[in-house]
């Protein structure tokens, strides 16, 4: 619970007072899928070593490398099985296939780590509604971000009271656990219907619902450095683009591998 | 002209045997203070449920009766409707606060009921002075201590300038300090605002010295409604006694303080000093 709870930690917002925190979600947005691309694309040690290194700078940069590196170590038996698997089964070029691999995967989770490290969820909402989306929806969106951490309250509350009453979830055959688990369900799936009226009648009795269109009270505005990390995402987006298009990047890969055969 | 006139109500949630509320009457005017006790199951989460319109549109079952608050009909008029004259507060304050700050919070309401960007900024600055959380407006809800979230909980449906507070229990989850601070707070915008509170409170203790009525129910019905202080008596196999008036009880067998019943600890020292004095 406790290793999953640190390695959820990478994606909690926390309040800072930085260059990326201030930044307009949208351009946060356009910035991760840029880096997501990025990981997917590239698949040479080398340049996932540099995203790697961007990704880094940018995360000290909103002063969370701390929550980053103790998430990693959170994800550390991971990224070894990720090592592992892929070393024991690929045929050749074993070494440096297998250090990508963990590279990319670290890359990406980074990417979408300084997105949600950075972005509350009612700012991805009010994101959400500025394009279009209803309330009801983007609503919808912030509610389940927001009561991850009561579920798992709840959740531990039951497992509790099913301790209290005698009831082991862990060991026992796989029939008999499954029949647990189903215990366990039930009064989960109560509770959170319950938890769900509560949070319903609260909105209700604050007013949704009773205009469709309705003005945030935070207004999103592109600023000037929105529009330079705007300008920098797509720069960097096309510069790959047209890296990997051109062949330069194919003519590069087989550079590193001629030079590193025996890896 | 009433604020709340309820006439005769009924209410069966749909699929229960029973009737929830049955044949309560009640009329109460600005300025009230109500206190609503009773045992549990007895009907006074439903009871609030009907002033905001929860009832019968949100919760549905079988309703009879004729049901006015704020001069609208409550059968007829929807619950986001009513939100803005009846503000509800509940017990569990981490289900009814649900953005990443404060300030956010109090402007939920607000942008529910289409407002426009300026007038929403000046109520919520407003209403973050009158309750004393301007420090912590960026601050996240749930980092919050339990008093502060009922007092944001209460922020943000007074923001909607409404003339009835519903409290269900709304210091269920506090220390005694804490809740007291909340009910002085609520007593305050009595006194100020000229609205009427009813709040459901099970700390007698706590409650009594804001009290100007109190209504007590069982089963479904208002059994005891007046001043706190006659009422009480009648309703001790009900609710029991808070410990002021057992202490005060006690005292008075032993002929050591005067006749009446105690609300809080300073009357029941007033009455103390009362009987010493007159001894000497
Ligand atoms: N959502 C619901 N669906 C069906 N029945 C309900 C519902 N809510 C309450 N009831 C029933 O209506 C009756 C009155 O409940 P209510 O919640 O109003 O009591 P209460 O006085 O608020 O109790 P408590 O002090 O425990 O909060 C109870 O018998 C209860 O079982
Ligand atoms: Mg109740």
């Amino acid at each position: 619970m406790t290793a999953l709870g640190s390695v959820l930690d990478i994606f909690k917002y926390r309040r800072k007072e930085t260059f990326l925190h201030s930044l307009d979600p949208r351009s946060k947005f356009l910035l991760l899928v840029v880096l997501s691309v990025a990981s997917l694309a590239l698949n040479d040690v080398f340049s996932l070593l540099l995203l790697l290194t961007i990704e880094i700078v940018l995360l000290a940069i909103s002063k969370s490398l701390n929550e980053w590196i103790r998430s990693l170590r959170g994800l550390a038996m991971l990224l070894l099985m990720i090592f592992i698997l892929n070393f024991l089964t690929l045929p050749s070029g074993r070494l440096f296939t297998s250090i990508t691999m963990v590279l990319r995967f670290v890359c990406l989770t980074s990417a979408f780590s300084i997105f949600f490290l950075t972005t509350t969820a009612d700012e991805l909402a009010n994101a959400l509604e500025v394009s279009g989306v209803p309330r009801e929806y983007s609503m919808m969106f912030t509610m389940s971000l927001r009561f991850v951490p009561s579920l798992a309250k709840d959740l531990q509350t039951v497992i509790d009271a099913l301790r209290s009453r005698g009831l082991e979830l862990e060991g026992g055959r796989i029939k008999e656990r499954i029949k647990n688990y189903t215990h366990l369900l039930v009064p989960l799936i109560v509770y959170e219907l319950r938890r769900s009226l509560m949070v319903a009648e609260a909105l209700e009795a604050r007013g949704f619902g009773a205009v469709k269109k309705v003005k945030p009270y935070v207004e999103l505005r592109l600023r000037r450095r929105d529009y330079s990390i705007i300008f920098i995402s797509l720069a960097g987006l096309f510069m790959l683009l047209w890296f990997i298009l051109s062949g330069r990047y194919a003519m590069f890969t087989s550079a590193v591998r001629y030079l590193f055969p025996e890896f | 002209m009433y604020l709340v006139d309820l006439r005769d109500i009924y209410f069966k949630y749909l699929g229960d045997e029973d009737y929830a509320l049955k044949g309560v009457t009640l009329t109460a005017r600005p300025g009230e203070f109500i206190l609503l006790a009773g045992p549990s199951g007895c009907g006074k989460s439903t009871l609030l449920r009907v002033l905001n319109g929860l009832v019968p549109h949100f919760y549905e079952g079988e309703f009879k009766g004729e049901a006015y608050v704020a001069g609208l009909d409550v059968r007829s008029t929807p619950t986001y409707a009513l939100a803005k004259h009846v503000g509800m507060v509940f017990q569990d304050p981490e289900n009814q606060l649900f953005l990443s700050s404060v300030e956010r919070e109090i402007a939920f309401s607000l942008e529910n009921l289409g407002l426009s960007r300026n007038e929403i900024k000046k109520r919520v600055n407003e209403v973050l002075e009158i309750f004393g959380l301007e420090h912590i407006r960026h601050r996240a809800p749930y980092e919050l201590s339990g008093g502060q979230q009922q007092k944001v909980a209460l922020a943000t449906v007074m923001a909607l300038e409404p003339q009835i507070l519903a409290l269900d229990e709304p210091t269920a989850n506090l220390d005694p300090l804490s809740a007291l601070e909340v009910l002085t707070l609520v007593h305050g915008l009595v006194k100020k605002k000229g609205i009427l509170a009813i709040v459901v409170e099970h700390r007698l203790e706590i409650a009594l010295r804001f009290a100007t009525r109190m209504l007590v129910m069982n089963k479904g019905h208002i059994v005891a409604d007046g001043k706190p202080e006659a009422i009480l008596p009648q309703v001790r196999h009900l609710i029991g006694y808070p410990p002021v008036v057992i202490a005060h009880l006690l005292l008075s067998r032993k002929g050591l303080a005067g006749d009446g019943i105690p609300l809080t600890p300073e009357d029941l020292a007033a009455k103390i000093i009362e009987v010493v004095k007159w001894r000497r």
